[in-house]
């Protein structure tokens, strides 16, 4: 089945079609979302990127004053719960940002490639409580400005920045014979050398060794978080003195001034199996887990032509007519299903706000709404304890029973892309169970024809649009349009 | 029997060519001023068109057996016989207690205005709306709230996530829903088992999913779906004993065009349950004050089809139960089955306004003028006091 340009440019390289938002007309209305996007300051984190800095190192100080005082014999429990609690608020204040970013953002195909790189080079609100608020920082800071230009540019922000030390342990790893080993005890630790070989840059099975390994992790010695400031940091205490060899090249760091990691990712960058694997990825996330190896070509021939200027080898990919075939070979991702199934509702941004206000509400804290709402009862309090559960399930939830939390990828690997594993039968339940809970509260009063017309337009299969419009009621028909084969695919 | 002066359908009336006019009081005549603000009234909506004549099958018609030779039952075949023409389907033995106790009752041929199109969500719609037409949006229960007299009776919550359509409007009404997502009715699997039949893999995937998933429990389980919907009129009449006096919940899982004989008796099973529980949560003093209408956008065809189901008709069935109804009658005018009877050679002939039983339920409940169910619940309705269910 052929489409139209703009509805798969919806479907394929945005989050699906929104009434009232017109669909990307041809490549160059994608490609022109991108500097658009990169220069706007996204709705995470909530404070704006100082705010963030200056909350996450206050968070920082002040769990390090109750360990402190915790270790002296005086634990202040009330602290620590206070910040766990606030870390878990910021959180969720930006996961539900980061949700309501790509469902209001008319730059679609922005938002996806701001996702694909997110996850490309993953990093974890699970790793520590600190990084509940710094993830969120990572993805405005290093990621979002970044994924238009260079490839190099994208790799140094993203590696080179607190949320990646801290979440592949580099702030732990200290060169063999550096000052601080000899003085600590301590040693490398080669988990961000081995990522940046095998997940960022060159790829597994690509050639290099074990021994290429610890090359790219002695090399990356000396970086570390000043975790009051929240800063990178290079400390010459750590850092393993050259030269090392990787990959044929020696690096010596002859001024001692710590640079030589920014020549490293220079050359992994202009890598050309860099190239292939980044390009190959791109392929299989956007267009099919078999990617079309033309389409691969064209991209790693723009890669190299433009020294991996990226909206340079996106064009490429958008301009092959293998871009436009085929459509639905892929299974969206739950986070690509939720975002879309909210765009094709048409859910105004106050109902969304909304939801954020009553998990808010629900919280078993001492706010000052919880505060108000003791005072008139109990039947209050259980009311906002089912609206917030409710608005979580709707949301953060349904993520989380889906398996894609936002910003808590299962390994530094991020999350599965390949069709299949989306479209596991407990994957199928779970989707059907979430069209029918958003069916039923936001749909009830929609005809589901005029539904299915707003989320698929003219990729609605015939027989699907017959069998919508018999459903044995509204609430169904509205479910199975979210449910249906052709809104899961792209 | 005294006052069941040649109202009540039965056998020996329908042979003997009686005009059959249901007239029957649909409630028990009691002082309204004697209750100030104490009746409740409740509304169960049945999505997907239920099949009356399966629920309550005129096995005394001498056309039924011919049109439903899979579908039909007799005494001898365990229909329970109800009144020596008709018979309640097996299903339904739950409610057979309340039969019994005089707080069931039926209405046979009945249907909304709505004609031709036998579409789902438009006859929903005239079903909720209670009007003529497609414009209007507001919900006929609403407006009811607007003219019952008494203002203590006016509070009214539809038992769902969302407000339902027949509770929507200007009027101050509430929603709530109980806290189980429960299972998806048959028909609604059998829908998405269409949905993917055109795509290999979902299908697969949705054929495990029904067999293996962890959430098969939640999603598709009988057991759980039963659980859920007993929660869903437990927490109605947990409400209509405190304060509200209207409640409203739908109940899917009706469009039985195919295997109609297993999704049927889980749909009836799930109404039974619905009544009972609702009976059991609001206990003897509320329940007795209590009129429940079940109504559904409209009938199924008089044949049954080649797939063991049965499609899209026009005459349906009311079920009426309560304290606050003299029940153990089958209402309605029943207009025979034979061929040249039935709408178009195939639909029952609706022969009585739904909205008129509702309206009657609503005079009687609340005390509504009226002219006021007249003009602002029913518009284009004729209903006054000389109304055939207000008789008797």
């Amino acid at each position: 089945m052929a489409l139209p340009t703009p509805t798969l440019a919806a479907i394929r390289y945005g989050y699906g079609l929104r009434p009232g938002e017109e669909p990307p007309r041809d490549v160059e209305a994608l490609l022109g979302q991108i500097e658009e996007g990169a220069s706007e300051k996204p709705r995470f984190p909530r404070e704006g990127i100082a705010g963030r800095l200056d909350t996450a190192t206050r968070v920082v100080s002040l769990l390090a004053a109750e360990a402190k005082a915790r270790k002296a014999g005086n634990p202040n429990e009330d602290v620590r719960k206070a910040t766990q609690g606030e870390a878990r608020r910021i959180y969720r204040q930006d996961a539900m940002a980061r949700l309501a970013q790509a469902i209001h953002s008319p730059l679609g195909f922005y938002e996806r490639l701001a996702s694909f790189w997110v996850d490309h080079f993953s990093t974890s609100v699970m790793k520590s409580l600190p990084m509940r608020m710094i993830v969120p920082l990572y993805e405005a800071q290093a990621i979002r400005p970044n994924l238009g230009g260079s490839f190099t540019g994208l790799l140094s922000a993203a590696i080179l920045h607190p949320a990646m030390l801290i979440y592949l342990d580099q702030d732990q790893s200290v060169g063999p014979d550096s000052v601080a080993a000899r003085k600590s005890g301590r040693g490398l630790n080669e988990n961000l050398g081995r990522e940046l070989l095998e997940l960022h840059t060159l790829g597994a099975g690509s050639g290099y060794t074990q021994e290429d390994v610890r090359a790219a992790a002695l090399i990356l010695t000396g970086l570390s978080v000043d975790n009051r400031a929240m800063q990178v940091v290079y400390q010459p205490r750590f850092a393993e003195a050259g030269p090392v060899n990787l990959l044929g090249r020696i690096y010596r760091d002859d001024e001692g001034d710590g640079q030589d990691h920014v020549l490293m990712l220079e050359d992994l960058a202009a890598n050309p199996k860099t190239a292939q694997h980044i390009c190959g990825k791109l392929v299989r996330h956007f267009i099919a887990d078999d990617a079309p190896e033309e389409v691969v070509v064209a991209m790693v021939t723009a890669w190299t032509k433009s020294r991996g200027n990226l909206t340079e080898v996106y064009r490429a990919m958008l301009e092959h007519p293998r871009a436009w075939s085929e459509p639905g070979q892929k299974i969206k991702q739950p986070f690509e299903f939720v975002v879309s199934g909210f765009r094709a509702l048409d859910l105004p941004e106050r109902n969304f706000a909304n939801l954020l206000r009553d998990m808010d509400d629900g919280d078993d804290d001492e706010s000052p709404v919880q505060k108000a709402m003791d005072l008139t009862g109990m039947a209050a309090r259980e009311d906002s304890k089912k609206k917030a559960g409710r608005a979580n399930a709707l949301t953060l939830g349904a993520l989380q029973r889906m398996g894609q939390p936002i910003w808590q990828p299962p390994s530094p690997a991020g999350f599965a892309d390949e069709a299949s594993v989306w479209l596991a039968p407990s994957q199928l339940s779970e989707r059907i169970s979430w069209s029918r809970m958003v069916a039923r509260i936001f749909g009830q009063k929609m005809e589901p024809s005029v539904f299915l017309q707003a989320a698929l337009a003219d990729a609605a299969h015939p027989e699907t649009s017959r069998i919508i419009a018999q459903a044995p009621n509204k609430v169904h028909g509205i479910t199975m349009v979210l449910a249906s084969a052709e809104f899961n695919r792209r | 029997m005294s006052f069941d002066n040649g109202l009540r359908l039965s056998r020996r009336g329908f042979l003997a060519g009686a005009c059959c006019v249901a007239a029957a009081p649909i409630l028990t005549p009691v002082s309204f001023a004697a209750m100030p603000g104490d009746n409740r009234f409740v509304t169960i909506i049945l999505r997907g068109a239920m099949d009356g004549l399966d629920f309550v099958q005129p096995y005394g018609d001498p056309a039924y057996a011919a049109l439903r030779p899979k579908l039909g039952l007799r005494p001898d075949t365990g229909l329970i016989d109800l009144d020596g023409f008709f018979g309640l389907n097996p299903a339904a033995s739950a409610l057979m207690p309340l039969w019994q106790a005089g707080e069931l009752s039926f209405v046979h041929a009945v249907s909304t205005p709505y004609r031709d199109q036998r579409s789902h969500f438009d006859g929903q719609d005239m079903l909720e709306t209670g009007g003529n037409g497609k414009g209007e949006r507001t919900g006929w229960l609403n407006r009811t709230l607007a003219v019952i007299p008494r203002s203590n009776a006016r509070k009214a919550i539809d038992i769902n996530t969302s407000m339902e359509l027949i509770l929507s409007g200007p009027n101050e009404a509430d929603s709530w829903s109980s806290q189980s997502n429960f299972a998806l009715a048959q028909d609604e699997i059998a829908f998405l088992d269409r949905l993917y039949a055109g795509d290999p893999a979902f299908a697969k995937a949705m054929e495990e999913a029904k067999k293996t998933d962890m959430s098969a429990d939640s999603l598709y389980g009988d057991a759980k779906r039963g659980a859920g919907i007993a929660d869903m009129a437990k927490l109605a009449g947990g409400m209509l004993r405190e304060d509200y006096r209207i409640a409203s919940f739908s109940i899917n899982g009706w469009d039985t065009h195919v295997g109609q004989q297993e999704q049927f008796k889980k749909a009836v099973g799930d109404l039974s349950t619905a009544i009972v529980a609702l009976k059991d949560s609001l206990g003897e003093d509320a329940w007795r004050k209590t009129a429940v209408l079940t109504m559904t956008e409209f009938g199924r065809t008089a044949r049954e089809n080649g797939t063991n189901g049965t499609d899209h008709g026009t005459g349906g069935l009311a079920v009426l139960a309560g304290g606050a109804i003299p029940g153990g009658k089958v209402l309605g005018k029943w207009p025979g089955l034979s061929e040249d009877k039935l709408l178009d050679r195939r639909d029952l002939m609706p022969t009585g306004d739904v909205r008129e039983v509702a309206a009657a339920m609503l005079y009687r409940q609340f005390g509504i003028e009226p002219d006021n169910l007249t003009a602002k619940v029913f518009p284009g309705l004729s209903f006054d006091t000389s109304s055939v269910y207000l008789k008797g």
